[in-house]
C-alpha cells in the first residue's frame, strides 16, 4: 500500500515535469530551418532581428563568458566597470584595457559600453600620457575598441557614426592634431586593418593630397558606411538622424580646412573644396526625417516657398474679391511705421528696411482656411484642398528653416562656394606666406604679402559676408594685428581695405555677418556720393583751370595726383576692387583680371544673391 | 606598481615598529593572543559549568590547560603525526582534488580568449594571471579539503578508529593540518610549472628578418624587424671593433623596448641578420633610497606638489596595525605621485645606502618610473626633460646633471658612470663616483630635477632606484608561489578549526566568510575611517541599504527623520566596529596576494616580505592549532 503511494507519488511528479517540458519546448525550441521557425522565443528572435547571428560577428569567448557568470551577468559587469574606473585612477593602462575587453565579452551588444569605454580611451586615457606617440596610441586603442564594437553590432549604425566622429574629430581637431593626423597617415598597420574593416583606405576617396589616407576622409568612409546600414533600412537609435547625416559631409569639409591649414593652398586645396560642396549639396538633397511625419530636404527650402507662393495665387485667383478684402484688412492694420516701409518704391529703402520686406509681405497674406471656407459654394472645395496645401507647405518650409538653423546649412554652404574660388585659396595662400615671411623676419616681405591678401578678404567679405564671423576670420583679425605690428602702427590705415570688419571686430570682439553687410553697402553708397561728388568738383576745378589757364602749360595729371591723395584715400574703402588691381596687379595679372570683373559685380547688384559665385566661378 | 611605505620595511621594523610601537605586527599578534586566551578560558568555563556545574566546570577547563601543557605537547610523536597526515594525504587524493590541476591547465588553455593579444606589456598580464588564478583556486580547494575532512569522519564514525587508537588530540589536529598541506603543496607544484611554461612559451617568439635596413652617415645600421605577433622592433647596429678599435665587419646591437621586452641582433660579415630570441623575464633587484623633497623655493618638503589628479584614497590604512583600532592613528596611508617643478629650486633627493664598488661593478644602473604633468601645452613634439645629478651626501661635490626626457609607464633605464665630470666646491674636474661622491658609509644622494619651466615632474620612492642586478625570473616565480602556500597554509589551518566544533559546511562557510573579510579588510577600515570622520560616504551596511533602496547618492546627506538616522547611525556603527575588529584580527591576505604584482611587474620580491607573511602564517598556525585542540578535547569523541 505505502509502496504503491510512494510510486503513485513519483509518477505524478514525473508527469507535473513533463507537463511543465510542453510549455518549454513551445517557447524554448530552436529553429530547424527550411520553413521550422521553432518556438515562440525563436520566432520573436527572427522577427526582432537579434538573433546572435542577426547582432553581428559571433563570438564564443562572450558566449561563454556570459554563461560561465551563471546569470549573474549584471554582477560581474558592475564590478568590472567598477574595476575598469580604479585601473584608470591608478594609470594601469593595460589591466584598464584587459578589463574593458572582459566588459565587451560581457555585453557585446550593449552599444553604449563599446562608445562610452572607446571614448574613455581615446578622450581621457589618452591625455595622460605626455608623449604624443602614446597619445596617438591610446587613441588608436580607443578607435579600434570602437571597431570591434562595430563587428560585434552590424545593426548599429550609430557605433559606426561614432567610429567616423573618432577619426574625424580625435584625430583631426585635437591639441596635437598635426602630428596626429601626420601618425595616422604613416600608419600602415592600421590602414591594413581598416581595408580588413572594408573601409577602402588605399581608394582615391581616402587619400589625401600627399596621397596617404587622410583621417577625415577615413572617417568620412566609415560615416558613408554608416549611411548605406541605415539606407539599407536599419533605424538611426539614440540620434537625431539630421546630425547622423551631417557629419559625412562635414567632414569633407574639415579635410579641406586641415590641408589648407597645413599649407596645401593651389588647386588641391580648391578640388578638395569642389568635393565638399557636391557632398554639401548632396547631403542638402537628402530625405532627413524629422520629429514630424514627413520627411524634409534642406535644399528644397526655395522650391517649397516658390511651391506655397504658386498655390496662394491660385487661391488668390479663385477667390478673388474676398482675398483682395481680407489683404486689405491686414494692410489696415500694420503699424505706421511699417506701412510706410511698405509703400516706399524699392529703391528708396534702406538695406535694413529691405530686409524687413518679406516678412512684411508674407504677413500680409491672409488666413486661406477661413477664407475657403465662407468662399463661395462652387469654389470651395478646391479652395479647402489648397488652403491645406499650403498649410502642409508651410508646415515642411518651418521644418526646413529650423533644421537648416539648427546646423547653419545656408553658413556651410556660402563657405564651401566661396572656398572653392581661386581667389579664396590665393587668399589664403597670401596670408600662408605673409605669416611665414612674418616669422622669418622678412617684414617687407610679410607686409606686401599681407596687403595683397587684405585686398582679396575685402573683396571675399564683400560676396559672402557670412565668412567674416568664422574662425578664419578671427585669424585674419590676428594677422591683421600682426600686420599692425610690422607696419608699427597703433591704427588702421586710412585706405584700409577690411577696415569695417577690423573695427567692428574691434568693437564687439566678434562681426556679426548681417551688420557686415549692411555697413558695407552703406559706406559703399555713401563712398558712391563721395565719389560723385570729388568727380563734380574735379570737373569744375578742371573747368576752372581750363578757363584760367588757358595760355599757361598742360598741368599733367601726374603732378596733380600727389596733392589728390587726400580725397583719394577717403575714396578708396569704397572700391576695394580697384585696389586690388592697383596692389596685387603685378604679380597676377590673370587673377586681377577676374578679381576685378567680381568686384565690380559686387560693387553694382545685391551681395546676398547667392547664385552669384556660382556664376563666377566658370569664368576663373 | 606604486610601493607604499610599509613595503620597504624590513623585518624586524615590521614585527616591531621601533618608533610606533603600537604599529607594530608583534603587538598585534600578542594582542591576538591574549584575547584568545581570554576569551577561550571563558567561553571554556560557560561550557564545562553549563555541561559540570560551575565548581566542576573550573576544574574541567584548568584540567584541559594542564593536559595540553604536561601531557600533549611534550607527548606528541612526530611519527604519529607523519602517520596521521598521510591518512589526510591519502584521504584527499581519494577525493579527487587533483582534479583542480586539471581545472587549472583547462584554465590557461583558455586563457587566450580573455588575456588581451595586444597588451602593451604581456608578460605582466600573463604572470598577474598565472599567478591569480592558481592563487584562488588553492585557497578554494584549502577550504574544501580541509573543511570537511573531520565533520565527515565524525559523521561515518570513522574518528573513532583513530581515536581509539593511542593518539592525541594534537597530533589529530596536526596531522590534519599538515596533511592538507601536503596536498596543497604537492597541487602547487604541477601548476607552478605549468604557470612557468604558460608564460615562457606564451612570450616566446622569433623575429625571422630584418626590414628597411639603412646605413646612416656614422657608420651605424637602422632598420626594423618584421611584423611579428602584433608588434615590430626598430634596431640600432654598431660595427664590432677589435681590441685596437679596427672593425671586424660585424655588427651587432640591440631592438627598442617593444611590448616589455628586446632583442639582439647580429649582423655577419656576410650581411646575413640573425635576431635572437626575445630576452628572458627577470626580476630587478632594486635597491630604494630615503625620498626627499624640495618646493620651488629649495625648502624641504614632506611631499612633492599635487598636481589634482584623481585617486583612489582608500587602503594602507591595514599598515597601522593596533594603533588604528583604538582611534589612534586615522586615515588612509596611501602614498602618490609626488611632483617636482619645472626650471625651479624644485628636485626629488634620494639617498641610497651601501654603494659600493663590489655592488655595482658595471656602473650604477638608475631605472626611473616618472610622469610628467603639463601646466601648459608647451612643444608638443619633444617630452619633458628631466636631470639626474649625482653628489655626495654632506660636501659639496656633485656630478654634472645628466638629462633625460621623461618616458612615461616603462622603466627608463638609464646608466650612470662611474667617472664623470663635475663640481667640487665649484671647481670643474673629474669625479671617480665610488671614491668622490659616496660617503665613508657607502651614502650617495641622486637629484633628480625637471629642466622645463612651469612643467612638472612625478615621483615616488619606489620609482626611483639602483638597479643591484637582477634574479632569475624562476625564482621569483617560486618566491611568489610560496607567498600563495603561505596562504594556502593558513586557510587549512583556519578550516581545521572551524572544522572541529563545526559541521563541515558550516566550517567552509565560516572559513570562507575569514578569507572574504580577510580580502576586504580596507574597505572595512575604509567605512569605519568614513563613520568616524565623519564624511558621507554612503555609512554602514543599513545605511547603503536605505540609499539603495531610495536611490539616494552616497555623497549626500542621510535623507531620513532624525530618530531613524540616528537609529540607522548607530546600528551601522556596532556593525562597522564589530567588523573592524574581526577584520583586524584575521590574517592580511590581500598583502599577501599582492606579491603576484612584483613577479608581474618584474621586481625581484623582497626577503624580508616573504619573511613577514612566514611569521604571521606560522603565528595564525599556530593560534589555530591551539583552539582547534581545546575544541577537539571538550568534545567527547576525544574525550
Amino acid at each position: 500500500m505505502n509502496r504503491t503511494k510512494s510510486l503513485w507519488r513519483k509518477l505524478t511528479y514525473l508527469a507535473i515535469l513533463l507537463a511543465m517540458l510542453i510549455p518549454l519546448f513551445l517557447l524554448g525550441q530552436p529553429s530547424g530551418g527550411k520553413g521550422d521557425p521553432g518556438g515562440q522565443l525563436s520566432v520573436m528572435r527572427h522577427e526582432y532581428n537579434i538573433a546572435e547571428s542577426d547582432l553581428g560577428e559571433i563570438s564564443p569567448a562572450s558566449e561563454t563568458m556570459k554563461l560561465a557568470s551563471l546569470g549573474m551577468r549584471g554582477v560581474a559587469a558592475t564590478l568590472l566597470w567598477n574595476k575598469a574606473h580604479t585601473y584608470k585612477v591608478m594609470h594601469e593602462w593595460d589591466r584598464l584595457k584587459a578589463t574593458l575587453n572582459n566588459i565587451a565579452l560581457l555585453q557585446p551588444h550593449f552599444d553604449k559600453v563599446w562608445e562610452h569605454q572607446a571614448h574613455n580611451l581615446a578622450y581621457n586615457v589618452s591625455t595622460e600620457f605626455d608623449d604624443y606617440r602614446q597619445r596617438y596610441e591610446m587613441v588608436r586603442e580607443g578607435t579600434e575598441f570602437l571597431t570591434r564594437g562595430v563587428r560585434q553590432n552590424t545593426n548599429a549604425p550609430r557605433l559606426v557614426w561614432y567610429t567616423g566622429w573618432f577619426y574625424g574629430q580625435k584625430l583631426g581637431m585635437s591639441d596635437e592634431k598635426v602630428q596626429f593626423r601626420r601618425l595616422f597617415s604613416d600608419d600602415e598597420m592600421l590602414h591594413d586593418a581598416l581595408l580588413a574593416e572594408d573601409i577602402a583606405v588605399d581608394s582615391q576617396e581616402a587619400r589625401g593630397p600627399l596621397g596617404k589616407p587622410d583621417n577625415w576622409l577615413v572617417g568620412r568612409l566609415w560615416l558613408n558606411h554608416g549611411y548605406e546600414i541605415v539606407d539599407s533600412g536599419v533605424k538611426i537609435r539614440r540620434q537625431t538622424p539630421l546630425n547622423f547625416y551631417e557629419t559625412g559631409p562635414k567632414w569633407r569639409i574639415k579635410h579641406a580646412e586641415s590641408i589648407e591649414s597645413e599649407g596645401i593652398l593651389d588647386e588641391r586645396a580648391q578640388n578638395a573644396w569642389q568635393m565638399a560642396d557636391d557632398d554639401w549639396l548632396a547631403f542638402g538633397t537628402r530625405s532627413i526625417p524629422t520629429t514630424s511625419p514627413f520627411t524634409i530636404k534642406l535644399n528644397q527650402l526655395e522650391d517649397l516657398e516658390a511651391q506655397r507662393d504658386e498655390k496662394i495665387e491660385e487661391f488668390r485667383k479663385l477667390n478673388e474679391e474676398a482675398f483682395a478684402a481680407a489683404r486689405q484688412a491686414r494692410i489696415d492694420t500694420l503699424p505706421a511705421v511699417i506701412r510706410e516701409y511698405w509703400q516706399k518704391p524699392d529703391s528708396e529703402l534702406t538695406p535694413e528696411q529691405r530686409q524687413l520686406m518679406p516678412s512684411i509681405i508674407k504677413g500680409l497674406v491672409p488666413d486661406l482656411t477661413t477664407l475657403a471656407k465662407t468662399s463661395d459654394e462652387a469654389v470651395r472645395l478646391e479652395s479647402v484642398n489648397i488652403a491645406g496645401q499650403v498649410r502642409d507647405l508651410n508646415e515642411r518650409i518651418q521644418k526646413t528653416i529650423g533644421y537648416r538653423t539648427q546646423i547653419n546649412y545656408p553658413y556651410w554652404k556660402t563657405l564651401v562656394q566661396a572656398e572653392q574660388e581661386e581667389r579664396t585659396v590665393t587668399a589664403r595662400r597670401l596670408i600662408y606666406e605673409a605669416e611665414q615671411a612674418n616669422k622669418n623676419a622678412e617684414l617687407d616681405k610679410a607686409i606686401e604679402l599681407y596687403e595683397q591678401a587684405f585686398v582679396v578678404w575685402a573683396e571675399i567679405f564683400d560676396d559672402y559676408p557670412l565668412l567674416t564671423i568664422d574662425d578664419t576670420a578671427e585669424d585674419l583679425f590676428s594677422s591683421v594685428r600682426r600686420y599692425m605690428v610690422a607696419i608699427d602702427s597703433q591704427e588702421i590705415p586710412e585706405d584700409f581695405p577690411l577696415a569695417t570688419f577690423v573695427n567692428m571686430m574691434g568693437e564687439f570682439g566678434q562681426v556679426d555677418a548681417r551688420m557686415y553687410e549692411t555697413v558695407r553697402q552703406e559706406s559703399k553708397i555713401a563712398a558712391e556720393q563721395r565719389r560723385i561728388e570729388l568727380e563734380e568738383e574735379e570737373k569744375k576745378r578742371q573747368a576752372e583751370a581750363e578757363e584760367g589757364d588757358a595760355a599757361a602749360g598742360v598741368p599733367t595729371p601726374e603732378k596733380s595726383e600727389p596733392e589728390k591723395s587726400e580725397p583719394e584715400k577717403e575714396k578708396q574703402p569704397s572700391t576695394p576692387g580697384d585696389d586690388a588691381t592697383e596692389g596685387s596687379g603685378q604679380t597676377e595679372p590673370d587673377s586681377k583680371a577676374g578679381n576685378n570683373e567680381v568686384s565690380g559685380e559686387g560693387n553694382a547688384a545685391a551681395v546676398n544673391d547667392a547664385a552669384k559665385p556660382a556664376e563666377t566661378k566658370p569664368q576663373k | 606598481m606604486i610601493l607604499q611605505p610599509e613595503d620597504f620595511w624590513s623585518f624586524y621594523e615590521w614585527l616591531m615598529r621601533p618608533e610606533s610601537f603600537l604599529e607594530s605586527a608583534f603587538l598585534q599578534g600578542i594582542v591576538l593572543f591574549v584575547l584568545a586566551i581570554v576569551i577561550g578560558l571563558m567561553v571554556g568555563y560557560i561550557i564545562s559549568a553549563n555541561r559540570y556545574g560551575p565548581g566542576e566546570g573550573f576544574y574541567a577547563v584548568a584540567r584541559a590547560v594542564r593536559d595540553l601543557i604536561r601531557f600533549d605537547l611534550p607527548g606528541t610523536s612526530a611519527h604519529r603525526v607523519f602517520a596521521l597526515a598521510k591518512l589526510a594525504f591519502k584521504e584527499a587524493i581519494r577525493r579527487r582534488v587533483l582534479f583542480v590541476v586539471g581545472l587549472f591547465v583547462a584554465l590557461l588553455l583558455l586563457a587566450g580568449w580573455y588575456l588581451n593579444p595586444e597588451s602593451s606589456d604581456p608578460a605582466r598580464l600573463y604572470i598577474s594571471f598565472v599567478l591569480t588564478a592558481t592563487n584562488y583556486l588553492i585557497l578554494a580547494l584549502a577550504l574544501f579539503i580541509s573543511a570537511f575532512s573531520l565533520p565527515n569522519d565524525i559523521k561515518s564514525r570513522t574518528i573513532y578508529t583513530i581515536v581509539t587508537k593511542p593518539v592525541r588530540a594534537t597530533e589529530i589536529v596536526l596531522g590534519r593540518m599538515f596533511g592538507f598541506m601536503a596536498v596543497g603543496t604537492v597541487m602547487l607544484v604541477p601548476m607552478g610549472l605549468a604557470s612557468y611554461l604558460f608564460v615562457s612559451r606564451g612570450l616566446s617568439h622569433q623575429h625571422l628578418e630584418v626590414v628597411d635596413v639603412v646605413e646612416e652617415a656614422n657608420g651605424t645600421l637602422v632598420g626594423e624587424t618584421d611584423f611579428v605577433q602584433d608588434h615590430k622592433h626598430s634596431f640600432t647596429l654598431y660595427s664590432d671593433i677589435d681590441g685596437e678599435g679596427n672593425p671586424l665587419g660585424t655588427y651587432s646591437g640591440l631592438t627598442d623596448v617593444v611590448r616589455g621586452h628586446r632583442h639582439i641582433v647580429k649582423r655577419d660579415a656576410n650581411g646575413n641578420f640573425e635576431i635572437l630570441s626575445p630576452e628572458p623575464l627577470r626580476a630587478r633587484i632594486p635597491s630604494y633610497g630615503e625620498i626627499q623633497f624640495y618646493d620651488r623655493g629649495g625648502n624641504n618638503k614632506d611631499a612633492g606638489v599635487d598636481i589634482g589628479a584623481e585617486r583612489l584614497d582608500a587602503g594602507g590604512y591595514g599598515s597601522a596595525g593596533i594603533s588604528r583600532v583604538i582611534g589612534l592613528s586615522r586615515g588612509s596611508r596611501k602614498v602618490q605621485h609626488g611632483y617636482v617643478e619645472g626650471g625651479t629650486l624644485g628636485k626629488a633627493e634620494f639617498t641610497f645606502q651601501n654603494v659600493t664598488p663590489e655592488r655595482y661593478p658595471d656602473g650604477l644602473q638608475l631605472d626611473l618610473s616618472l610622469r610628467a604633468y603639463r601646466s601648459y601645452k608647451g612643444d608638443i613634439e619633444s617630452g619633458i626633460r628631466g636631470s639626474v645629478t649625482m653628489k655626495h651626501p654632506t660636501k659639496d661635490i656633485e656630478s654634472n646633471p645628466k638629462t633625460f626626457v621623461i618616458n612615461e609607464y616603462e622603466v627608463d633605464e638609464l646608466n650612470l658612470e662611474t667617472d664623470v665630470q663635475g663640481t667640487d666646491n665649484n671647481k670643474t674636474r673629474d669625479l671617480n663616483v665610488f671614491e668622490d661622491l659616496v660617503d665613508e658609509n657607502g651614502q650617495l644622494t641622486i637629484i633628480i630635477k625637471c629642466l622645463d619651466r612651469s612643467q612638472y615632474l612625478g615621483v615616488t620612492q619606489s620609482g626611483v632606484y639602483l638597479r643591484a642586478g637582477d634574479n632569475p625570473f624562476w625564482w621569483n616565480l617560486t618566491k611568489a608561489y610560496l607567498s600563495i602556500w603561505l596562504q594556502m597554509a593558513m586557510v587549512v589551518a583556519f578550516g581545521v578549526m572551524f572544522s572541529t566544533f563545526l559541521s563541515g559546511p558550516v566550517a567552509m562557510v565560516a572559513t570562507f566568510a575569514c578569507v572574504l573579510l580577510g580580502f576586504s579588510a580596507e574597505q572595512v577600515y575604509d567605512t569605519r575611517h568614513f563613520i568616524d570622520s565623519p564624511i558621507e560616504r554612503g555609512g554602514g551596511p543599513i545605511e547603503s541599504m536605505v540609499r539603495l533602496l531610495r536611490q539616494d547618492a552616497m555623497t549626500t546627506q542621510l535623507d531620513v527623520d532624525t530618530t531613524a538616522a540616528k537609529v540607522i547611525k548607530t546600528t551601522d556603527a556596532g556593525i562597522v566596529y564589530s567588523l573592524d575588529a574581526i577584520a583586524t584580527a584575521l590574517p592580511n591576505l590581500p598583502k599577501m596576494v599582492g606579491t603576484a604584482e612584483y613577479a608581474a611587474s618584474g621586481f625581484d620580491i623582497f626577503g624580508a616580505l616573504v619573511l613577514r607573511h612566514a611569521a604571521a602564517t606560522l603565528g595564525y598556525c599556530l593560534l589555530a592549532f591551539i583552539i582547534s585542540y581545546f575544541f577537539l578535547k571538550s568534545r567527547e569523541i576525544a574525550a
